[in-house]
């Protein structure tokens, strides 16, 4: 995933990934990347959780605006279930 | 045949099972990136960019040719996605990792649904229609494929649709 990223950053378009295999991101080296310490197959979450499934999204959106340094990683704080995820209501990311 | 049930297999067990993964991942590894870098930035507010998702979990459109899973080195082509027809019926063609869940709700690999909210919201301009699926396993002689023809023409391609930021998710 992260080679694909690359190039298409490469081309001038700004990119965010998720990665699920930090050592996998660490070597390939994409630009803008936020980690979840998750299962494979679930990169947002769980199915039905649409509070996580956002969440995420804007921890994406947020590490658009945040990293500044090429190759970032972003470890996020959530575990694999048992947290309560809320809805954030936000006027702007910007 | 037999290797893809194995793949199967294996893939619904790492799932299952996380610590199983690490022995898993430990047989792959990517090569180390050289070079610098790539950097573009976000010149505008959030709020009027056009986004668009390309996701490596093996997702495609029912009628569309499935990702090739007999060749070990895996399959460097991709599927165009519409974004408004992909959710009512799709297919994942991929034997490396568990996709019962993602079956369940397209949302955890490909999160239109989400997106589409948080565009109606404002704090996106629009999702674009067009998005793009790839099969993540790549490995040998197809990695050269992947980096120099099909991901510079997916580029295009985004580029064409105007879109000002991509998000990637992974199997």
């Amino acid at each position: 995933m992260g080679l694909i990223q690359r190039e298409i950053e490469r081309q001038g378009i700004p990119t965010v990934g998720i990665s699920i295999v930090r050592d996998y991101t660490e070597k390939v080296q994409p630009p803008r990347t936020i980690f979840l310490k998750w299962p494979f197959g679930h990169p947002l979450g769980e199915p039905g959780n649409l509070a996580q499934q956002r969440t995420v999204l804007l921890e994406a959106l947020k590490a658009v605006k945040t990293i500044r340094e090429p190759g970032e990683i972003i470890d996020l704080p959530f575990p694999w279930r048992r947290y309560r995820y809320s809805v954030e209501q936000m006027a702007s990311l910007d | 045949m037999l290797s893809s049930i194995k793949n199967q297999m294996i893939a619904k067990a790492i799932t299952r099972f996380p610590s199983l993964a690490e022995r898993f991942l430990a047989a792959y590894q990517p090569v180390r990136s050289e070079g610098v870098i790539p950097w573009s930035e976000l010149g505008k507010p959030l709020r009027t960019c056009k986004m668009a998702v390309v996701t490596t979990a093996g997702v495609h459109h029912d009628d569309q040719q499935p990702f090739d899973m007999r060749d070990p080195d895996g399959d460097p082509s991709y599927r165009e996605l519409d974004g408004t027809t992909i959710r009512s019926g799709f297919t994942i063609t991929h034997d490396y990792y568990d996709h019962t869940d993602a079956e369940r709700d397209l949302n955890i690999v490909l999160p239109l649904d989400r997106l589409d909210e948080l565009t109606a919201e404002g704090l996106l301009d629009s999702l674009s229609v067009r998005h793009f699926g790839f099969m993540g396993h790549i490995d040998g002689r197809h990695i050269s494929t992947l980096v120099e023809t099909s991901a510079p023409e997916v580029a295009r391609k985004l580029q064409k649709d105007q879109v000002d930021l991509v998000l990637l998710t992974p199997a």
